[in-house]
């Protein structure tokens, strides 16, 4: 994975235009749906969930698009989207079902071993188990890290963390990866 | 620590998930194609004018000439009302009028007309006339009678 993808200027003024504003989201939607369903679909891990998800992302972008002033990047805006929309589905989901954040945690762990559209090996398998048993925040964390190697600035301003907090939560998600495999190896 | 480091290290940043086939382009077709329209995004900012024709070209003239038309007739109608110009509705200018309020005969015949000897003495004493005096002037074998309106004609 790489960084976000780079602001396109004439884009964003073609956003806030009334007359091409539609022309132009098709293409924020092209360029920005693949590194926001990854984020999606790391956090809910089923490929049906994160599809949900980043529909649901796009059309809140679409509906409060005039909400976007070109203050902020617009990846760190749909970012924060799709990040919140994932975090109020997992809220959902917990209550929908009753469960604790543990026990949300061993459903994630049962999702990924039952999920069809994966081809990694068994490391890559229990690593996936590992993350889902952070808590959220480390999750995302951990994910925009380790995955899309995201820089701490970008990771501030998407999750509002101050990049110290950032790394040191990033730190301990490590750490805690590394005691589950040295509790599982 | 090196070993679980090295974990990592294996993994390399892949998660293996995969998508089914041709998602993400038939994704943003999809997306595209589902997305509202939305009235308050999509129109344009502006109000849309239609072609100016020529009154509405030259209404602002019209209605400013109209404005000061306006204006021009309450000021002539003021100046009549404060101060006429036309000479036959000025007293002083009219010599027939003023020969006849210079005459005493005039202003007793037509203007003291109505006036009776009671309204005279009434105006008097208004006036600070002294009614005393009138003892005085009796007294002193001068004659002078009032006349009584209440008292029957011939009974003075």
């Amino acid at each position: 994975m790489a960084d976000l993808p780079v602001e396109n200027k004439e884009l964003i003024a073609r956003l806030r235009d009334p007359e091409t504003c539609r022309g132009a989201f098709g293409e924020v939607i092209k360029t920005y749906s693949e590194p926001l369903y990854w984020q999606i679909r790391r956090m809910v891990q089923s490929h049906d969930d994160a599809d949900d998800i980043l529909q649901n992302t796009f059309m809140k972008a679409w509906s409060s698009i005039e909400n976007f002033r070109g203050d902020a990047k617009l990846s760190t805006w749909l970012y924060k989207i799709a990040i919140n929309e994932s975090i109020t589905f997992l809220d959902r989901e917990r209550k929908r079902l009753s469960v604790s954040i543990d026990d949300q945690e061993a459903d994630l762990a049962r999702t990924i071993e039952a999920d069809t559209f994966f081809d990694g090996d068994e490391l890559q398998r229990k690593l996936r188990v590992a993350i889902a048993s952070l808590p959220e925040k480390q999750r995302l964390v951990f994910n925009m890290k380790y995955f899309d190697d995201m820089k701490y600035e970008d990771m501030s301003n998407i999750l509002g963390t101050s990049i110290g907090a950032l790394k040191a939560s990033y730190h301990l998600a490590v750490k805690k990866i590394e005691n589950f495999f040295t509790g599982t190896d | 620590m090196k070993n679980q480091s090295d974990i990592l290290n294996r993994i390399d940043r892949k998660d293996g998930l995969t998508v089914p086939e041709g998602y993400f382009e038939n994704f943003a077709a999809k997306m595209i194609e589902s997305l509202p329209y939305r009235d308050e995004a999509e129109k344009p900012a502006g109000i849309i004018h239609a072609p100016a024709t020529f009154w509405s070209r030259v209404r602002p003239y019209v209605y400013l000439a109209a404005m000061f038309a306006g204006i021009w007739c309450m000021l002539k109608m003021f100046s009549l009302m404060v101060s006429p110009t036309d000479a036959n509705n000025v007293i002083d200018r009219n010599p027939v009028l003023a020969e006849a309020i210079g005459s005493d005969a005039f202003i007793n015949d037509y203007v003291f007309d109505d006036l009776s000897q009671w309204d005279i003495i009434d105006e008097m004493i208004e006036d600070g006339f002294d009614s005393s005096s009138l003892e005085n002037f009796a007294e002193s074998d001068h004659e002078i009678s009032f006349i009584d309106p209440a008292a029957p004609a011939g009974s003075e």
